[in-house]
């Protein structure tokens, strides 16, 4: 048994070391954090998506009332008046524009997260337990995987109903067999290491050691695999919103408008060009975000 | 070295002259190299060594413009063949890098394509640099094939990298080395990743090879018996700087440097046993890159280290020479402001002279020793009954259609506080063994016992005593534990789950076990990425002794480390085992650290214990022929006696079919004909408790391995 002066000195010593360590740990962050900031591609992606999230929050007290309709303005050319000009029914496009991000915004971050979700939970098991369980899983996924993911989420909305909620679990859930592929094999490759070996040789449960041995070690192919997955559900929100899918008629979203427009896009082209921009620099944003992460990450 | 010397003289194949490397990582720089200096003359051979992070390969690939992105060359110059390599660009740096110099990797399944046949791999190099035609390039490359003693080179230039053993893919990326002839030859860690047996073929081939190429040759390694073999001259590299050159001879004969004394001694010799002491150590642990260093480099960890030393960093000496003391009264003279110095060299290198960067270098001999002796006879230790018995254990893999039998029928048991050692070369089964001595994979056929008792196959069905019982320490420290964790969070799990310990008393053992292992208590906080390999070797040795274990199976716990490294895990465990009372299954292809740690060994060959006996018995005559064979071809520090080497015949034989009879027939140089071909060699027992499997009678064998001549090259070819 130490003496006791000597256990007050380890104690200092922890203390000290403690503060060097989260020190240390500071720093990695700050460089990590600094890395992004100076990333052109993440920061152009980040500006984008946080103007986006700003006008679906605040555009309707910035601009006019996107739904006022104007008999006597209808598919007015972009003016001083209108920036955007008018569509067929003389609302301003420039307002329904910034608010058409609304709805894109709210489907596509909870059907990512949702498919994070289920995907992740489903890979842990299949590249930990490996094997039989793996075989019958992954070849699930295959057949899920192999479906047409617009015409099955079409199908599948139909017989449910088209309420957001409804379109964020069938987009989530059609996302789901990717992610879980991606994340199966970073758990095999975690699995392997001796550190895993070890957790069981401790009888630790299987529970244990993918929830708290292997997913910490995942987390940046998770990010990156979000991010990814963001950028699709973007785009399928859209396309669902084209195809009439979430959404009452009349709401100034971006596939919405695209759709109620496209019968005068060659005599009044600003009614759906400006949407569909606003939605690309969208979907593009989020993948310059993904770039930027990759990038720092892998550094 | 001066102008007026190099005149009339060739130029040297490779000339660096104060050169600095800094790399630039996650916003910081890092000094690699502090003004490197050396020259190694045409057709020399020049063995650089050091531990990891000393800057051997950084100053290679600085010699070869190779650098990474984010390393610069700071000052200084490179001259390979009297051209400064930092003239060249774009075209005419490739192609001087396709002529003038060539290297070697330390695994040769990464330098060959894997999508290419050999043949093309091969032939490109004339084609792209000679401008040959296929058919002629092709030509060409069956003469570079035969040049490096591959048998039928007509079959392997057809063949894939993946077809070819590690020792022939090393051949071949020897071969494409030397295809153009070049000036300069670098091999980094040619032989690390290969057996003990085919490290020697390549030995044998790179030392033949000497004779009939004009290339100089940098071998750049940790390994000091490879440079003993192979090298004229030596330098010694620690934290970017050399600290010692001269004719590798009396480097290591009588090193001038207390680094190099320090690398020499660590380096368990052939034959030592831990009852006979504890290995020398380099106390501390290697500078982390960019640490602000005062004065000598090596002065925080050496034993000789006064004042002088901290106060100003001496020069490359000559030796013999009075430069060292010189130095010391100008430097003990100054003022103690390290900025009023400004480096210089005291005198030219090469030309056979010798140099260390020491002030005392007349005094290295006499250097104190660093371990006090640990004397821990292993009569009292080891007693008792068994504590671990293994019965004609079997395990199977499928791979597709083949079967391939990992561990066959091997048997074996162990006492109370003995170590067992393993050995044998990669695929003999030995990491299989002791994963189903552990659980982590299940025998299909056999039994286990453990303290009388049968013990379940898989850890996951074992009840916690018996996981308490037996744990492991793994091999590769950066994987061994969770980088997500803390190293405190790390052991705290262990003393919960193996120790049954819980509430405040799991903080107490973990304190005590990381004093036991001499963790210091900063590195609790820490996360294993900021933490040297070595601790990251004793905290995994802290969660396996977190349940007071009876039995630790090491699979090559110490074989990723450096040496002085090395040396303080291997008294640890030592030291734990006469604390703990602790038994050790000790997995390692370094013959002179088994050795040294086992009271008894295994040799494995092919699935099969072929030999089981003391330590002392297995190492010397009569011994089973395998055994005879990878004793000899280890590369010593013995400059006394030129060293016979047994060379074995092709290959190993695949697992999903082994040769009948005897499974080492096809390879063996003491081969007596169908006997061996058509049964199974009986045990023989030369000694009580010594047995090997071979048709060879014990006296027999005795007087064949204890024949002053050479075993005949004969057998079966």
């Amino acid at each position: 048994m130490a003496p006791p002066d000597a256990v007050a000195d380890r104690e200092e010593q922890v203390l000290q070391a403690d503060a060097v360590a989260a020190q240390e740990q500071r720093r990695q962050r700050r460089y990590l954090a600094k890395g992004l900031l100076r990333s052109p591609t993440f920061m152009t992606g980040l500006i984008i998506v946080l103007f986006w999230i700003v006008m679906a929050l605040f555009s309707r007290s910035l601009t006019q009332d996107p739904n006022v309709v104007n008999a006597f303005a209808t598919l007015k050319a972009p003016s001083a008046a209108h920036w955007f000009g008018t569509d067929d029914l003389g609302r301003d496009v420039f307002a329904r524009t910034l608010a058409g991000a609304r709805t894109v915004l709210i489907i596509a971050p909870l059907a990512t997260l949702l498919c994070l979700l289920a995907g992740g939970i489903i890979g842990l098991v299949a590249g930990f337990y490996r094997g039989l369980v793996d075989e019958i899983i992954m070849r699930l996924v295959d057949v899920l995987l192999s479906l047409p993911v617009i015409i099955t989420a079409i199908l599948i909305l139909s017989l449910l109903g088209k309420s957001i909620p409804i379109v964020i679990i069938v987009v989530g859930a059609l996302f789901t067999p990717v992610v879980s592929r991606t994340i199966r094999s970073a758990a095999i490759g975690e699995r392997e290491r001796e550190y895993v070996m070890a957790a069981r040789l401790r009888g630790e449960r299987s529970a244990f050691i993918m929830a708290r041995e292997i997913l910490p070690n995942i987390t940046q192919p998770i990010i990156v695999e979000g991010t990814i997955r963001l950028g699709y559900a973007v785009f399928t929100a859209a396309t669902l919103a084209f195809l009439g899918f979430g959404l009452p008629p009349g709401s100034p979203d971006w596939g919405l408008t695209i759709s109620a427009e496209r019968g005068f896009v060659a005599i009044a082209s600003w009614t759906v060009l400006f949407p569909a921009a606003a939605l690309a620099s969208l979907v593009v944003a989020v993948n310059l975000i993904t770039d930027g992460l990759t990038r720092v990450f892998s550094r | 070295m001066t102008d007026l010397e190099q005149q009339g003289t060739s130029p040297a194949a490779l000339d660096v002259s104060d050169l600095e490397v800094t790399f630039h990582r996650r916003g910081r720089d890092l000094p690699v190299l502090k003004g490197v200096t050396l020259r190694i003359e045409r057709g020399e051979a020049y063995g650089l060594v050091g531990e990891s992070g000393c800057g051997k390969t950084t100053l290679a690939m600085a010699a070869l413009r190779y650098l990474a992105s984010n390393g610069t060359v700071d000052a200084g110059k490179v001259l390979v063949d009297g051209r400064d390599v930092s003239t060249l660009k774009g075209e005419a740096l490739r192609k001087w890098r396709g002529e003038a110099v060539a290297m070697v990797y330390q695994d040769p399944a990464t330098a060959l394509s894997p999508a290419m046949r050999i043949g093309d791999q091969v032939g490109e190099v004339f084609r792209y640099h000679e401008g040959l035609s296929r058919a002629e390039s092709r030509e060409r490359a069956r003469e570079s094939l035969r040049r490096v003693a591959l048998p039928d080179p007509d079959a392997t230039l057809r063949r894939y990298p993946f077809e070819l053993s590690g020792g022939q893919q090393q051949r071949v990326v020897i071969a494409m080395a030397l295809a153009v002839n070049p000036r300069l030859l670098v091999l980094d860690e040619p032989t690390t990743g290969l057996d003990a047996t085919v490290e020697a073929e390549i030995l044998d081939l790179i030392e033949d090879l000497r004779g009939r190429i004009n290339a100089a040759i940098l071998l750049i390694t940790h390994n000091l018996g490879l440079v003993a073999r192979l090298c004229e001259r030596v330098g010694v590299l620690y934290a970017g700087r050399v600290v010692e050159e001269g004719p590798a001879r009396e480097v290591f004969t009588d090193p001038r440097h207390p680094y190099t004394m320090g690398l020499l001694r660590c380096v368990p010799r052939f034959g030592m046993n831990k009852a006979d002491a504890a290995l020398q150590t380099i106390p501390g642990t290697l500078p982390a890159l960019g640490e602000p260093l005062q004065g000598c480099v090596y002065s925080a960890r050496c034993p000789m280290a006064k004042p002088v030393c901290t106060r100003r960093e001496p020069d490359l000496y000559a030796w013999p020479g009075d430069g060292g003391p010189a130095g010391r009264a100008q430097a003990e003279a100054m003022s103690p402001d390290p900025a009023a110095y400004s480096p210089h060299h005291a005198s030219p290198l090469g030309d056979g002279a010798r140099h260390a960067r020491c002030y005392f270098s007349a005094q290295v001999r006499e250097m104190p020793e660093t371990t006090a002796v640990l004397a821990t006879s292993s009569a009292s230790r080891v007693g008792g009954g068994d504590v671990l018995q293994i019965d004609a254990l079997r395990r199977t893999f499928k791979d597709g259609r083949k079967k391939l039998t990992a561990v066959h029928e091997v048997s074996l048991s162990l006492k109370r506080g003995e170590t067992f050692g393993l050995v044998g070369e990669s695929g003999s089964g030995k990491t299989t063994l002791a994963k189903c001595v552990t659980g982590l994979l299940v025998a299909d056929s056999g039994t286990l016992e453990f303290e009388g008792k049968p013990l379940r196959s898989a850890a996951g069905r074992r009840p916690r005593e018996a996981l308490r019982a037996i744990q492991m320490v793994f091999q590769n420290p950066d994987s061994t534990l969770n980088p997500a964790w803390t190293t405190r969070a790390i052991l705290s799990r262990a003393v919960r789950k193996l120790g049954g310990t819980s509430g405040s008393s799991v903080r107490a053992k973990v304190d005590k076990l990381s004093a036991d292992v001499r963790v210091e208590p900063r590195f609790l906080l820490q996360k294993p990425n900021d933490l040297s390999g070595g601790q990251k070797q004793r905290v995994a040795i802290a969660r396996a002794f977190a349940g007071d274990p009876t039995l630790v199976v090491c699979d090559e716990p110490a074989s990723a480390l450096d040496v002085s490294v090395q040396a303080s895990i291997l008294n640890l465990l030592v030291e734990l085992q006469s604390s703990e009372h602790v038994s050790y299954v000790f997995i390692s292809h370094d013959l002179a650290v088994v050795r040294y740690i086992s009271d008894r060994i295994g040799v494995m060959y092919l699935a099969e214990l072929i030999e089981v006996g003391s330590a002392a018995e297995v190492f010397s005559a009569p011994h089973h022929p395998y055994t005879e064979a990878l004793l000899s071809s280890i590369p010593k520090l013995d400059f006394g006696t030129p060293q016979q080497r047994i060379p074995l015949h092709g290959s190993m034989p695949s697992l999903s079919e082994p040769p009948s009879g005897c499974r080492f027939h096809t390879r063996c140089h003491r081969f007596l004909g169908d006997i061996c071909v058509n049964q199974e060699p009986p045990l023989q027992e030369p000694a009580s408790g010594h047995v090997y499997k071979c048709h060879i009678l014990p006296a027999e064998l005795l007087a064949a391995q204890t024949a002053p001549s050479p075993p005949p090259a004969s057998g079966q070819v």
